[in-house]
């Protein structure tokens, strides 16, 4: 068969139309978790899959936090609506560890501020300013920020690594980095990777 | 922007694939095309003293949209830190003062007026003050962050036409002291060698600077160099603070706040008592000094040093310090094949700051690490045009332009001949100093006062005292800016002017180096360069004061093109006449040249073929420095001909160990020491303008050391109050290992009432640099509260 140069630009552009549809649009349900890229729970929150049952809406993280970093979320969000909810590229979380204290119910379970595990911060190379080849430019803000420098973020050439290890996803870095939406978003986003893992006991 | 259909297939097919794997693509490699840059024009970067060469991409309409490094200059090699890589951004700033503003009194709202009639209020204002109360009543206090031009042509006015001293500048916040330890130790201003020998160097002793957050870019060369070349370079940094700079060294000395004099004689007597002093040089080229006119010989040098062997140091500097590492670092010092020295606020914003300048130059006169590859005795400077403009250009009271002492007749002379009026016409005695101006603005005793680019209300220490000072009814208070600043709420005029890059002038760096940067981009609105405001006022002041001598001042410069024929003419009266045959001769740096260097001229530079080669790279050596030839009086290979040293020597100080202004008590137990962060330009008018800076670093902490925090029970983030005795701040607490224990360290950069921490500093200053001691006072702390959500903060 024969097809036109026409055709076959229709049939590409019907690919690219169903693959630009952004996933969690096609799927989303009243029930879909509402975290996400920079979109995370306060520290020591249980898994993901049970938070919306665990969590009474009280309210009170929200209320208790002196920076006014997490918000609950609205009726827009189904289930979830009135859950806690950190945006840490808005407001990132300072690691007070007050909201864990007065969490009712144990959604929210006391914990240190190292053990803390909101996400990982993860460098989006392409867009960091010092990770580009030949950068003349000597940002290393995220270091500067980090509440465990040298340890969550180590800087090499003005290049940022993060470790896992100790990066506790609490998002300063993420707040405070330079690269900006209209250059693409920012260059180090916090991903929740812990939100539906489960670590074994004693990993951190 | 036309697409072919080729392209757009290319972009659809690989935005999709991009989208499927959740990634971002490249974009900054094509980011100058997709910002739209038309042009680039050169210039120099507009905040600290490193003095890196910056492209400034405009586009189309004219509008700055970019910026980059010039990788041919031989300051920055194109590497730009955060601020250097913003700073465009506030030119466009909605805040931007656009139009002259007025209010008769200080409690009436400003209000809009024309160029026209705020000029000739000012003339008239400074005319009257003149003539009622005398000369002395009119003051200048201007910044190191004018351009060249402008410091010099406003000190030229208050000279000539108002016939007083009073010009004053910021310079006397950072640099004062560094003058006062060049002048007494080598006879002449400003550094020996160039940024180039840290390249050449092995031992980099750093004391007194956090290089790493006030100098980034220079600090990327220290770093790069001790990464080359991991075993062959030591870098000793010296600091009672652990900072970012501390990071690259190899040997931290952390004494207790305010003992590094004691420590510095310590590692003197450690170059003595081992003989490692180089016998040749001292002999040849230096002589020992207890006072001005006292000369001693190098016995009693070694008697004076007896109070500070290595282990009487070890008990009075505390901290880390050991009778051994004093003496491993001295030896270091002293044998390494070029040893470098870098210093910054931390030594000059003392009330010893002048002796302890001349310690470290002691230590490089001993072991003869001057004047080589890879050896000296390096200020940095805080500023970009500090150097430039006001420590060479007669930005302060006691200076004329190039280096000239007012109290000089011969010298006071020599500057009226070239500007033409009459001997005598200039007043002899030096004018005020920055706090005695204030002091005399508190006492009402200055009537008119001028402030160009800077923020006196809040860098001043003690600032709510010099407030009240600005805020009287009778003290009429002229403001040159860009921008709202916590100084023009006191203000009675705000004439808007033009920024870096919207208008034409020098810059002169830490290296002696004066780059030029030409006018790129349309100043918003009736903004206008400072020369034209100037000149503009000159002749209207002459007017007023129906003075003829008077009109000289500006006479050369009236009717010319503001944007490049006006500041060209400045430039070349200053550097053809006033720097002809002095120290830091500039004639061959003139704008033909600068406009063809990749970044500048470096004085001395006498003729335009020498400056075509970038001029002096190390003063006061034959070969390199012309001037060391021509003043040439014995077969010597360095010539040490500095203005200030007529037995052509170098002097070695004896300098004692000394108290600060204010030692901790019972009542306030701490020291307070203050700096600065990389992210923020002092007084935050600018950088708090850019959003990306401001949310990296968006208010004032206080740093912490653990040890103390446990103590008081302060966690990260609490609220904590700062008192002395001259006030209270609060902003929250950084518990870090940071500042050694009893001292704490505050962020100045802040705006807000409660968190501007020079209200609570002592304006205690030095005697002989008359510099005010910023780096230490006694305070007591205490926390307040939890953490509590903070808005950032800028006056608008």
């Amino acid at each position: 068969m024969r097809s036109s140069r026409r055709t076959i630009l229709k049939i590409f552009a019907a690919f690219a139309g169903f693959f630009a549809w952004p996933t969690r649009a096609r799927a989303k349900t009243l029930a879909t978790s509402p975290v996400k890229t920079n979109w995370l729970r306060p520290p020591g929150a249980v898994m993901e899959h049970h938070y919306p049952g665990k969590c009474i809406r009280c309210g009170r993280c929200a209320e208790v936090c002196p920076y006014r970093c997490i918000e609950l979320l609205d009726i827009r969000h189904g289930l979830n609506a009135g859950t806690p909810i950190v945006k840490a590229e808005k407001v990132p979380c300072y690691l007070c560890m007050k909201c864990v204290h007065v969490c009712p119910t144990g959604a929210l379970t006391p914990l240190e501020q190292h053990e803390t595990r909101m996400g990982l911060a993860v460098v989006d190379r392409h867009s960091c300013v010092s990770w580009q080849e030949d950068s003349l430019l000597m940002c290393k803000t995220c270091y500067n920020v980090c509440p465990y420098p040298e340890k969550a973020i180590t800087v090499h050439d003005y290049k940022p690594t993060v470790h896992a290890e100790h990066c506790t996803g609490c998002g300063i870095c993420t707040q405070a980095c330079l690269v900006n939406r209209e250059m693409g978003g920012k260059a180090i986003n916090i991903e929740p990777i812990y939100a539906t893992v489960k670590l074994p006991r004693g990993v951190q | 922007m036309s697409v072919s259909r080729r392209d757009f297939i290319k972009k659809t097919a690989a935005l999709t694939a991009a989208g499927y794997v959740g990634m971002n693509l490249p974009f900054s490699a094509t980011e100058s095309e997709a910002a739209g840059v038309a042009k680039w024009n050169p210039g120099t970067c507009r905040l600290c003293g490193v003095g890196c060469r910056v492209e400034i991409g405009t586009n189309a309409a004219g509008r700055p949209v970019a910026a980059r490094g010039i990788t041919k200059s031989r300051t920055n090699f194109g590497y730009l830190c955060m601020k250097g890589m913003m700073f465009y951004k506030i030119m466009n700033h909605p805040d931007r003062l656009t139009k002259p503003l007025y209010r008769a009194s200080k409690k009436d709202k400003f209000q809009e007026i024309s160029w026209d009639k705020a000029l000739d209020i000012a003339a008239e204002k400074f005319a009257t003050a003149k003539k009622q109360y005398g000369p002395d009543s009119t003051a200048y206090y201007g910044s190191g962050q004018a351009q060249t031009e402008e410091t010099y042509l406003f000190q030229k006015v208050m000279r000539v036409a108002l016939q007083t001293n009073n010009v004053e500048g910021n310079p006397r916040l950072c640099m004062a002291s560094a003058v006062g330890g060049y002048l007494t130790s080598m006879g002449a201003d400003e550094p020996i060698g160039s940024y180039g020998d840290i390249e050449k160097s092995s031992v980099i002793f750093l004391i007194g600077s956090n290089m790493a957050s006030a100098h980034p870019v220079l600090f990327r060369r220290v770093m790069r160099h001790k990464l080359n070349n991991k075993d062959k370079v030591t870098i000793i940094n010296a600091d009672p603070r652990v900072s970012d700079t501390s990071r690259v060294a190899d040997i931290h000395m952390q004494f207790d706040t305010n003992k590094d004099l004691a420590m510095m004689n310590a590692m003197a007597y450690t170059i003595i008592e081992e003989k490692l002093y180089d016998k040749k040089f001292i002999d040849d080229y230096c002589v020992f000094r207890k006072g001005k006119k006292v000369k001693v010989d190098m016995a009693e040098y070694w008697k004076s040093l007896q109070d500070y062997s290595p282990e009487k140091a070890e008990k009075i500097c505390g901290g880390n310090i050991t009778a051994g590492m004093i003496r491993k670092v001295a030896r270091l010092f002293a044998k390494s094949d070029g040893t470098m020295s870098f210093w910054c606020m931390g030594i000059n914003q003392r009330k010893r700051g002048v002796w302890a300048n001349n310690l470290i130059h002691n230590l490089h006169m001993l072991t003869g690490q001057l004047c080589k590859p890879g050896a000296d005795s390096f200020s940095l400077t805080g500023q970009p045009n500090a150097c430039g403009g006001v420590r060479e250009g007669g930005g302060l009271c006691h200076i004329l332009p190039g280096h000239r002492l007012v109290a000089k007749k011969k010298l006071r002379n020599q500057a009226e001949d070239l500007w033409g009026v009459p001997r005598g016409r200039l007043a002899p005695k030096p004018g005020y100093h920055t706090i005695k101006m204030f002091r005399k603005v508190n006492e009402g005793a200055i009537k008119a006062i001028w402030i160009n680019c800077t923020s006196p209300a809040q860098s001043l220490p003690d600032c709510d005292k010099y407030r009240k000072g600005m805020a009287r009814e009778d003290v009429f208070m002229v403001c040159t800016d860009i921008f709202p600043t916590r100084t023009t709420e006191l203000a009675n005029l705000i004439l808007p002017t033009a920024f870096h890059f919207e208008k034409t002038g020098v810059y002169g760096c830490s290296e002696r180096r004066s780059q030029l940067t030409q006018k790129a981009v349309a100043a918003p609105g009736e903004a206008k360069p400072e020369t034209w405001i100037v000149t503009e006022w000159g002749k209207r002041l002459a007017e007023k004061l129906n003075d003829r001598i008077a009109l000289k001042a500006v006479q050369p410069f009236l009717g010319k093109d503001p944007d490049f024929a006006q500041p060209k003419a400045i430039w070349d009266e200053y550097t053809q006449k006033l720097t002809k045959h002095r120290d830091n001769d500039l004639r061959g740096a003139t704008y033909t040249v600068l406009k063809q260097m990749p970044d500048g001229v470096q004085w001395p530079a006498p003729t335009e073929k020498f400056a075509l080669t970038g001029g002096t790279t190390m003063k006061f050596v034959k070969g390199l420095d012309p001037m060391a030839t021509t003043e040439s009086k014995d077969d010597k290979p360095f010539q040490f001909y500095g203005p200030a040293h007529k037995d052509r020597k170098l002097w070695i100080w004896l300098r004692p160990q000394a108290e600060s202004g204010e030692e901790p008590d019972a009542n306030y137990p701490m020291y307070l020491s203050t700096g600065r962060v990389v992210d923020h330009w002092h007084t935050t008018s600018m950088t708090g303008r850019i959003p990306e800076i401001m949310r990296s670093n968006p208010w004032a902490y206080v740093e912490v050391n653990p040890k103390d925090a446990q103590k008081m029970g302060i966690k990260p983030n609490d609220m904590v109050e700062i008192e002395t005795r001259r006030g209270k701040v609060v902003m929250p607490a950084k518990v870090k290992v940071g500042p050694i224990e009893g001292t704490v360290f505050a962020y100045w950069h802040d705006m807000a009432e409660e968190r501007m921490i020079n209200k609570v500093l002592k304006d205690t200053f030095d005697p002989g640099s008359k510099e005010p001691e910023f780096k230490i006072c006694a305070c007591k702390i205490r926390r307040v509260s939890g953490p509590k959500a903070l808005k950032p903060f800028i006056v608008t």
